[in-house]
C-alpha cells in the first residue's frame, strides 16, 4: 500500500527520470570496475618500485573483455593513459571494442605526431573533464572520429597513481544503442520529451522537433542539473536525472 | 544470323574480365599514399602477396601488377630468396618530385570531381554545424586553425588542414559526414603537400579557415555554408593549376 502511494504520488515524468538515471549508472559501473582494476594494477607497479609500461596493462584485459560481454549498452571499455604515464611509449590507450560481427578487438591507434594529426587526445571531453574536476563525466553525444567513427557518449572517470592524475577509465555508449534503451522510457510519457545534456545537445527524444543532435538553446540546463531541482522555462518543464549530467525535458 | 553475330566478338566482350586497370591504379594509389604520409615506413617489410590481395580484397595478378608500378615508381624494392618480400622504400628523390608523380596520375576531371565532392562535404557540414554548434565545438576548430598558422611544413600543415574539415564534420553532428570526410582527407592529403608548401598560401587558408569559424559562430546556417565552399575549392583550383603543368 505504501509502496503504491509513493509511485502514484511520483509524476510520471520524474520515475522516467530516475529510471535514465539507472540505465546511466549502469554503464558508470563498467567504468568504476575499470577504475578500481587499473587502479590496483598502478598501485602493484608502483609497491614493485617501477614505472607502469603497455606490457603490465595487458592484465586489464579480462576485465574489458568480461565487461564488453556484459554491459549491453557498452560498445568500447579501456583506460586511456596520462600522456607521460608508461615507460616504453609516449600516450596510450588500452581500449577494446565490440566489432561489427561482435567480436572483441582492440583498438590500436597511430599517436605519433609526426604522422597523426590525432596523436593528442588530451583536449577531449572524455579525458579532460575528469582530469580538471576530478569527478566522473559524461562527453557528448559527439562524432567519436578517434576511436569508433560513431556518435556516441562516452562515460569516463579520473584514474589515480600515488594521488596524481594518471589517466581516465572510460566507456562508449553509441546512441543508435541509447536510444533504443530509453526510448521506450519516454514513450510511456503523455506527450513529447527529450534528453538533453548540460550544455542543450538533445541525445535522445520523441518530439520530431527536437532531432537529437540538435541544440536546444532556450533553457538553463546546466543550472537546472546544478539545483537537481525540476525547473519550469518557456513552456516547458526541466527534470534533472540527479547524479547523471542528462535532463529530461517536456512541454507544459 | 544478326544473333549470331552477336553471340561472337560482341557476347564474348561482355563477358571478358572487367578492366583491371582501375583497381591496378586504386592499389598504386593507397599504398603509395600510405608511404608519402610515413604510414608505413622506410624500410617495413609488405605483408606477403596472398595476404595482402586478400586485404585489399583484389586478385593477386592485380597485386603483382601494383606491385610493379610502384617498384618503377621507386617506392618498393622486392628481394627473392629467403628473408625476401616486398619492402618499403623511400627513393633519394625529393617529397615534392615523388609528389608531382603522384598528382600526375590524376586527371584534371578527376580532380575537379574530387573537389565538388569535398566542397559537397564541407558546405554541408558548416551549414548544419552553424546550426547545431555551441562554444565548446568552436574550441577544436579554433586550435586547429591556430596551429596551422604556426606550422612551418607542408606536411604537417596538410595534416591540420584535413583535420579542421574533419573537426567541422564532427562539428555537425553526422557521424557520416565525418567518415566520408575522414576517407577523402586520406585520398587528398598527400597532394595537398604540394600545394600548402607555399607561405603565402599558408597564411591565406589559416585566414579562410578562421572565416569559416566565424561564419559557423554567427549561426546563419545559409551563410556558413559559402566559406567553406569557397576555402575547398580555392585549394582544389590550385591543385589542378599544378596539375596543368606537369
Amino acid at each position: 500500500m505504501g509502496l503504491v502511494t509513493a509511485m502514484l504520488d511520483k509524476a510520471p515524468e520524474e520515475s522516467v527520470a530516475a529510471r535514465v538515471r539507472s540505465a546511466v549508472e549502469t554503464v558508470f559501473e563498467a567504468v568504476a570496475a575499470t577504475r578500481a582494476d587499473t587502479t590496483a594494477l598502478l598501485a602493484r607497479v608502483a609497491a614493485e618500485g617501477r614505472r607502469p609500461a603497455t606490457v603490465d596493462l595487458a592484465a586489464l584485459r579480462p576485465g574489458l573483455h568480461l565487461r564488453l560481454a556484459r554491459h549491453a549498452l557498452v560498445s568500447g571499455v579501456g583506460f586511456v593513459a596520462a600522456p607521460g604515464l608508461l615507460t616504453d611509449v609516449p600516450a596510450w590507450l588500452e581500449w577494446w571494442q565490440t566489432g561489427a560481427e561482435g567480436d572483441v578487438r582492440p583498438l590500436l591507434l597511430d599517436l605519433d605526431p609526426e604522422h597523426s594529426a590525432y596523436a593528442d587526445y588530451t583536449h577531449w571531453d572524455w579525458f579532460a573533464l575528469p582530469r580538471d574536476t576530478g569527478e566522473r563525466a559524461v562527453a557528448g553525444p559527439y562524432v567519436d572520429y578517434l576511436c569508433s567513427d560513431e556518435y556516441s557518449l562516452t562515460l569516463s572517470a579520473p584514474v589515480e597513481m600515488a594521488g596524481r592524475f594518471a589517466g581516465v577509465a572510460a566507456a562508449d555508449v553509441y546512441l543508435r544503442h541509447f536510444e533504443a534503451a530509453v526510448m521506450p522510457m519516454l514513450h510511456q510519457l503523455p506527450g513529447p520529451a527529450r534528453l538533453v545534456n548540460a550544455r542543450g545537445r538533445v541525445a535522445a527524444s520523441s518530439d520530431p522537433r527536437h532531432l537529437v543532435g540538435s541544440l536546444d538553446k532556450g533553457p538553463d540546463f546546466a543550472g537546472a542539473l546544478a539545483t537537481g531541482r525540476t525547473a519550469r522555462a518557456d513552456g516547458v518543464r526541466l527534470i534533472p536525472c540527479a547524479g547523471v549530467p542528462l535532463v529530461l525535458v517536456v512541454t507544459e | 544470323m544478326n544473333q549470331q553475330r552477336i553471340d561472337g566478338g560482341a557476347r564474348r566482350a561482355v563477358f571478358a574480365p572487367v578492366d583491371n586497370r582501375a583497381r591496378v591504379d586504386a592499389v598504386v594509389r593507397r599504398i603509395g599514399d600510405a608511404i608519402e604520409l610515413g604510414l608505413l615506413g622506410d624500410g617495413e617489410q609488405l605483408p606477403g602477396e596472398s595476404e595482402l590481395a586478400g586485404q585489399l580484397g583484389v586478385s593477386t595478378v592485380t597485386l603483382r601488377e601494383a606491385l610493379m608500378a610502384l617498384r618503377q615508381q621507386g617506392l618498393v624494392t622486392t628481394r627473392r630468396g629467403r628473408g625476401g618480400g616486398s619492402f618499403v622504400s623511400l627513393p633519394e628523390v625529393p617529397g615534392e618530385e615523388r609528389l608531382k608523380a603522384r598528382l600526375r596520375g590524376w586527371s584534371t576531371e578527376e580532380l575537379r570531381d574530387l573537389g565538388d565532392h569535398w566542397a559537397a562535404l564541407s558546405g554541408a557540414a558548416a551549414r548544419l554545424a552553424a546550426e547545431r554548434t555551441e562554444p565548446e565545438d568552436l574550441v577544436q576548430l579554433r586550435r586547429t586553425a591556430a596551429e596551422l598558422a604556426q606550422a612551418d611544413e607542408a606536411a604537417a600543415c596538410s595534416r591540420l588542414y584535413g583535420r579542421f574539415h574533419v573537426e567541422l564534420a564532427a562539428a555537425a553532428q553526422s557521424a557520416r559526414l565525418t567518415r566520408e570526410q575522414v576517407a577523402l582527407q586520406t585520398e587528398v592529403g598527400a597532394l595537398l603537400c604540394l600545394v600548402l608548401g607555399d607561405g603565402e598560401y599558408r597564411e591565406e587558408v589559416s585566414e579562410r579557415l578562421r572565416f569559416v569559424i566565424s561564419a559557423v559562430q554567427d549561426g546563419a546556417h545559409e551563410s556558413a555554408r559559402e566559406p567553406a565552399e569557397r576555402c575547398v575549392r580555392e585549394s582544389t583550383a590550385r591543385l589542378i593549376a599544378l596539375r596543368l603543368t606537369l
